[in-house]
């Protein structure tokens, strides 16, 4: 994790600071290439600032006269920090959101012709819209944008012979297609004048500092919840609690008295004691809940005295598997088999429309010298040593999913996608890279 | 003059463990001071090693502890106006037994075995010589650990053995004597077997056992210090074997933490998971949650912290339990005892 550490290795807040100077695009984007690979920025939360920062670069900076030209530099710039990273979902969470933003605003524009009228309006950031479209999310979802017909009607829009031709092309296209609010907005726009092109590199900019605004809100939002979830006298378990989580807990110790059970592994080789949590356990202790570190080699041994468990994932996938921490995929089936009820804690920007992985298995690779003595020579010489990094949970393990947005069942899922991504871009990584 | 005020007694520091887990016990040191005086110097010894973990695992303790009784026994003459039934067990036999159990909680085996010791005691003819009913009891527990440990431990890995096939790829957990004799006995067999050792991250008894598989000449062994990947290394896996610290009548094993995790994964994942146990680790009590028997690490306890030594894998995760008279179904350990019990 990237902290404030004073040195001169560079973390997401010495690259979120060389973004104010005037580097080069390229630079800006392959020194966040090189931070990526080399796990100088890691963990989802970081990343996907890093990333939302990065791309907004694009947008300023790229040359571009159209949103199509935006686009594929878009793209191009997110494949690179994808394909730094592929284990990272949320990087191209937040790459196709930024595409899906530009979309809207493109269309927008062109539907409603003054840009300046309707800022950044059909944005998908704006909480209270989401989860009100969320839930009412039967087929007949009325477009949340002036009809097209009506617009494209209007007297104002058409400016130019071009204009007049691409809006029209927009009616038609998204009077046959489109049942849903995003898609089919990708139809090309050909010439736009200056001003466009600056009002909409505003808009897209807005709009990428909203999709950043709600990252910092996300774990408060989440918290929201807490007290639903955890009731007196619960014995609430969690796996090495992510920040996410231990703001979810530290909010129902606000209401609640329960007792907390914090599952950890032994700290690398080389640290010492097991207290990562300290803070945590004192200022639960303030509030008068206990916590309990459980330093056990399975979760079998403790879980009949578990009410609920509490997983803050790095990623959900498209068929609702969690990417988490290592170890959690055995606590969580110990959890399951004692019928203890799942609760899964993730921003909806870390609900990815990829489903990389389909079973329990290890998706990256830990570092073995954490656990082996490299000078322990018979050891490594003869055996093969391997330990997870990170795991994913098959959706069949998880019972809720809370998110900014609300609680959702795994049902939900599919429409939390359709609502944040546009069809177009969701399968991003699979496109064959522009230029390697 | 005042009588000076004695010092107060050393409080007895029972160490804080959190509510849920307070009915656990578990290991403690006992400083000389605080030792009896009935106790032997043999024992207080024992009762160090085992307080420290140093004898660790259930046979080993019991055997230990018979053979420090030996010693005890051989040191021992009866007093004038007594008999030695009458008197060795309760002022020999208990004090000694009571600060082994202060020391480390007793595990059944133990339980077993002087239950076993107490019986051999009460038989001995009240006219015996002092010597011979020493002698005769010597015997007696010597052929205890002879049949019940000595050849029960290689009948056991002969009897796994037969399971093994050549190319197979065993996964076990952590490590114990019973597994590694039955490895060795493969490799010794010309089986050409592959090892996946995961380890318990807080106790890595694991690596130091994967060490000696290559010494043993394995070829192909995998290690993982946790089991975190354990699903990953099931699907490799013919075979789970591990050994058990104890085995309740209800087909139950009590083992290292972490054991039943990787049985009820074996069982998801169709991977047969095979219990090894000496007929002298059954207890004919039972249980159906780990934490119905279990002992708290003393290492790693705070008020607020706990690692928990063992689990208790359920019968519907076991494939089969091996001992030395048989292969069984969980279901019919039960039965298994009655009949033991009506031999002795």
């Amino acid at each position: 994790m990237p902290s404030a550490v004073p040195g001169f290795a560079p973390t997401l807040d010495s690259y979120l600071r060389s973004l104010k100077g005037h580097a080069h695009l390229d630079l800006t984007i392959q020194s966040l290439v090189d931070l990526l690979k080399r796990r100088q920025i890691s963990g989802p939360e970081d990343c996907a600032l890093a990333t939302a920062n990065c791309l907004r670069q694009v947008v300023a900076k790229s040359k571009w006269t159209d949103a199509d030209t935006l686009l594929a530099n878009v793209s191009r710039a997110g494949s690179k920090l994808m394909r730094a990273r592929p284990n990272e979902l949320v990087i191209g969470n937040i790459v196709r959101r930024v595409l899906g933003l530009i979309r809207d605003e493109a269309t927008e524009d062109r539907n409603d012709g003054a840009p300046s009228e309707t800022p950044s309006e059909g944005q998908m950031t704006p909480i209270g819209e989401m989860s009100q479209s969320f839930h009412s999310s039967a087929p007949t979802e009325a477009p949340r944008r002036p009809g097209p017909v009506g617009a494209a009607s209007s007297a104002n829009i058409p400016r130019s012979l071009s204009m007049l031709l691409s809006a029209k092309d927009v009616a038609d296209n998204e009077g046959t297609i489109s049942p849903f609010g995003n898609s089919g907005t990708s139809t090309p726009l050909h010439r736009t004048t200056n001003s466009q092109v600056h009002a909409l590199r505003s808009e897209v900019i807005n709009g990428i500092q909203e999709i950043i605004d709600e990252m910092g809100q996300v774990d408060d939002q989440i918290a929201a919840h807490a007290e639903v979830q955890i009731r007196p006298g619960d014995h609430i378990l969690v796996y090495h609690p992510s920040p996410t989580v231990q703001r979810f807990i530290l909010r129902a110790a606000q209401k609640r008295k329960f007792t907390l059970l914090i599952h950890c592994m032994p700290q690398p080789r080389g640290a010492t004691g097991h207290d990562n949590y300290r803070a945590l356990r004192d200022k639960l202790k303030s509030q008068g809940v206990q916590s309990i570190v459980m330093t056990t080699g399975g979760g079998m041994s403790y879980m009949s005295r578990v009410n609920k468990m509490i997983i803050g994932a790095s990623a959900i996938t498209a068929n609702g598997g969690v990417v988490s921490e290592n170890f959690s995929t055995i606590v969580a089936a110990a959890a399951k088999h004692h019928r203890v009820p799942i609760v899964v804690l993730a921003g909806v920007y870390k609900l990815s429309p990829e489903c990389p992985y389909t079973q329990e298995t290890a998706v990256e690779f830990a570092d073995p010298m954490q656990h082996v003595d490299f000078s322990d020579g018979s050891l490594v010489h003869a055996v093969e040593v391997k330990a997870g990094l990170t795991a994913f949970l098959p959706a069949n393990l998880i019972d809720t999913y809370i998110t900014n947005l609300g609680t959702h069942t795994w049902e939900h899922l599919s429409g939390l996608i359709s609502d944040h991504y546009a069809e177009e871009d969701v399968n991003l990584h699979l496109k064959a890279p522009q230029d390697a | 003059a005042k009588p000076v005020a004695a010092p107060a007694p050393p409080k007895e520091t029972k160490p804080k463990v959190p509510v849920i887990f307070s009915h656990l016990s578990m290991a403690k040191r006992i400083s000389l001071q605080q030792t009896d005086k009935d106790v032997d110097p043999r024992i207080t010894l024992l009762g160090q090693q085992m307080a420290a973990f140093v004898v660790d695992d259930s046979t080993t303790r019991t055997q230990a502890t018979l053979l420090a009784m030996k010693r005890v026994l051989a040191a021992y003459s009866t007093p004038q106006g007594t008999t030695f039934s009458r008197h060795f067990t309760a002022h020999v036999l208990n004090p000694q037994i009571d600060y082994l159990a202060a020391c480390r909680p007793m595990c059944f085996s133990m339980g077993n075995a002087i239950r076993w010791l107490k019986l051999q005691i009460s038989k001995v003819d009240i006219d015996l010589a002092d010597f011979e009913a020493k002698r005769a009891l010597s015997e007696a527990i010597d052929n205890y650990i002879r049949d019940k440990i000595d050849v029960a431990g290689p009948v056991i890995a002969e009897k796994t053995n037969a399971l093994i096939k050549d190319k197979d790829t065993i996964l076990t957990y952590g490590h114990h004597f019973l597994v590694e004799r039955t490895l060795w006995l493969a490799k010794e067999s010309g089986k050409d077997v592959n090892v996946i050792v995961i380890d318990d991250p807080f106790n890595p008894v694991g690596s130091e056992f994967a060490k000696r598989l290559r010494a043993y000449g394995f070829g192909k062994i995998k290690y993982s210090p946790n089991l975190g990947l354990l699903p990953d290394y099931l699907k490799l896996a013919d075979l789970v074997l591990a050994g058990a610290e104890a085995t309740f009548s209800n087909g139950a094993m009590y083992a290292r933490a972490g054991t039943a995790d990787v049985a009820m994964y074996a069982k998801n994942m169709n991977v047969k998971f095979v219990s090894l146990c000496e007929t002298i680790n059954y207890t004919e009590r039972v249980s159906v949650d780990s934490l119905t028997y279990n002992e708290i690490d003393p290492e790693m306890c705070t008020e607020d912290g706990v690692r928990l030594l063992f689990d208790t894998v359920l019968p519907e995760h076991i494939h089969r339990t091996i001992n030395e008279m048989g292969l069984s179904e969980p279901s019919s350990i039960s039965g298994m005892l009655r009949k033991q019990e009506e031999q002795e």
